[in-house]
């Protein structure tokens, strides 16, 4: 490659900003079109609810483990406190669901920031710190007063039910995390977080206040679990904390992330739309077997692209990563 | 007046004394060779300097101000820069992103620091691989990387830990021509290196240490002489 000078090289960047963007809202566009178009053309609400769910989730997931380089294996935390909150505000204090959403967000970054202290540890031990806190939060809301969290029968919201609405709640809450992650690996301070992440001391060194750029990141990766989980207590009208707490959120989301790769906005995605569809499939075809199935899946596509779709293409194809958010 | 003054330095690892009582001062544009044996304090010194270790008593002061004990970030953000023994480039970033790092603190619009970062990249010879991830590069063009990472915030004091290990002897000689460049511009540099033929060459003042004291301190042919550091390193 012939070396370019300073004009061309200002062009050539100007270029690669357009067909960034370009592809962004494009990619965006056919995001929205499509999810708004589900209630409206009578497609199946819950999958695709669901769908949209996953992506919110496995997107949050991101910014804590692909750009932070932190695998909360107790994110699940974050997403029952946010149902919790929720189905409490509604129920007992008789708040509008929706004014219950912020609030549902806030005690998730309440949460993260109890568990803040936990972010001087790295790699599997941060991993099972996060595991067992996440056990603490489910107990702690499992031995609470069955006047205030409806004790092992959960809560009900009654006549608070509406599909399509909180389907569009959540197609909000889906573009806003989007929204957040693609500004996020744009900005300085995801790159601060990329940097932490592939080598803490040396991003130190290098003037950046680590334990404050990995505290933004975790509030950031806490946020959109919290509310995903206020409106899935909207959706399906009922929390407990067997299934609000359910490790499996935590496995689904992990596979869906590291399933795209990690580390970009598409990522997580494609990730999330590949293994629901494959995971529905399955679930179909297959429906005793469907968890064996799907992890055969996942240690399969982990073994042979272990950097996720989106990440193992963009290896491939090292010239794409300026193009592709 | 010296840029940096490090005075009665001591860190201990338990029961070992990694520094004992260091003290020398570095001038503006100095380069100041450190030498010594593997175990004899070098590599600690710069940690102690740059904020990675506490040092149990002495004391560090940049421009006059005491920077002793501050956290690494704020030190960097005082004008002290580093690179390593081996390379520690943040691996899954492009290079561009790589030179940003050190600067993202400053209010300048990004599409200035962008262009900062090209032209560095460019005096380094890198800037055709300015959207290659760091860890796409050879050990060579990493240190190469490392050393425009170093200077992108225009620091006052550089510390180079050992900079010409494993490079090839071309690539040595373009080092150690920015090296001269940096003395040049006013920077101070403390250069550690096994290469004494580098170290003698760069350097207008030469500290040896052995088992984390300093056993001798001035100009080349002074140490090139000493019975304490030909002791140090050949033994008696």
């Amino acid at each position: 490659m012939a070396t370019a000078t300073p004009s061309s090289r200002t062009a050539d960047r100007e270029r690669a900003d357009r067909i960034y963007f370009t592809l962004a809202a494009l990619l965006g566009g056919i995001v929205i079109v499509y999810f708004a178009c589900v209630p409206l053309l009578g497609g199946n609400l819950a999958f695709h609810f669901y769908l949209m769910l996953w992506i919110t989730m496995a997107s949050g997931f991101n910014v804590s483990s692909g750009f932070s380089g932190y695998m909360p294996f107790g994110y699940v935390a974050f997403y029952g406190v946010g149902a919790f909150t929720t189905a409490i505000l509604v129920k007992k204090v008789g708040m509008p669901v929706l004014a219950t959403l912020p609030l549902a967000g806030l005690a998730g970054l309440i949460l993260a920031l109890l568990f803040a202290p936990t972010l001087r540890l790295s790699g599997i031990y941060f991993a099972i710190v996060s595991l067992a806190l996440a056990a603490i939060c489910r107990l702690v809301i499992t031995n609470m007063p069955e006047t205030i969290t409806g004790g092992s029968f959960g809560l009900q919201l009654g006549s608070h039910a509406e599909p399509v609405l909180s389907f569009y709640v959540m197609m909000v809450v889906m573009l806003v995390a989007l929204g957040t992650i693609l500004w996020l690996s744009r900005s300085r301070l995801g790159k601060a977080l990329r940097a932490v992440r592939d080598d803490a001391e040396a991003a130190d060194m290098m003037g950046i206040n680590i334990a404050r750029v990995r505290l933004q990141g975790w509030l950031i990766a806490a946020f959109f679990p919290a509310v995903c989980g206020g409106v899935e207590a909207w959706y399906t009208n009922v929390v407990d904390t067997e299934t609000a707490f359910n490790t499996l959120i935590t496995a689904k989301t992990v596979i869906y992330a590291v399933a795209g790769g990690l580390g970009t906005v598409t990522g997580p995605v494609v990730g999330a739309i590949a293994m629901v569809w494959l995971d529905e499939l399955i679930w179909r075809r297959f429906p005793l077997l469907n968890l064996l199935i799907l992890g055969l899946a996942t240690v399969l596509l982990v073994l042979f692209l272990p950097r996720g779709i989106v990440g193992t293409v963009l290896r491939w194809r090292p010239g794409w990563r300026r193009f592709v958010p | 007046m010296s840029k940096l003054d490090v005075d009665g330095l001591v860190k201990r690892f338990g029961g070992l004394v990694a520094l004992d009582g260091v003290a020398f001062a570095a001038a503006p544009g100095e380069v100041l060779g450190i030498i010594g044996v593997n175990g004899a304090g070098k590599t600690t010194l710069m940690n102690c300097i740059c904020g990675i270790y506490r040092p149990d008593a002495g004391t560090i002061h940049l421009d006059g101000a005491v920077v002793t004990g501050m956290a690494p970030h704020d030190i960097a953000t005082r004008g002290v820069g580093r690179t390593f023994q081996v390379p520690r480039v943040f691996r899954r970033m492009s290079l561009i992103d790589n030179l940003l790092v050190p600067v993202l603190k400053r209010r300048a619009p990004d599409r200035t620091l962008i262009e900062a970062a090209e032209a560095m990249l460019e005096r380094m010879r890198l800037i055709d691989l300015r959207h290659n991830f760091a860890e796409e590069l050879s050990g060579g063009q990493q240190k190469l990387l490392e050393m425009a990472r170093m200077l992108m915030p225009e620091p006052k004091v550089v510390m180079l830990d050992e900079p010409f290990a494993g490079v090839h002897p071309t690539l040595c000689r373009f080092m150690i021509e920015q090296i001269e460049a940096m003395a040049a511009a006013h920077t101070t540099v403390l250069l550690i290196s096994h290469d004494l033929t580098s170290i003698y060459r760069l350097s207008s003042r030469v500290l040896a240490l052995n088992q984390g004291r300093v056993i001798a301190d001035g100009g080349v042919d002074a140490i090139r002489g000493n019975p304490a550091v030909i002791e140090a390193y050949l033994g008696s």
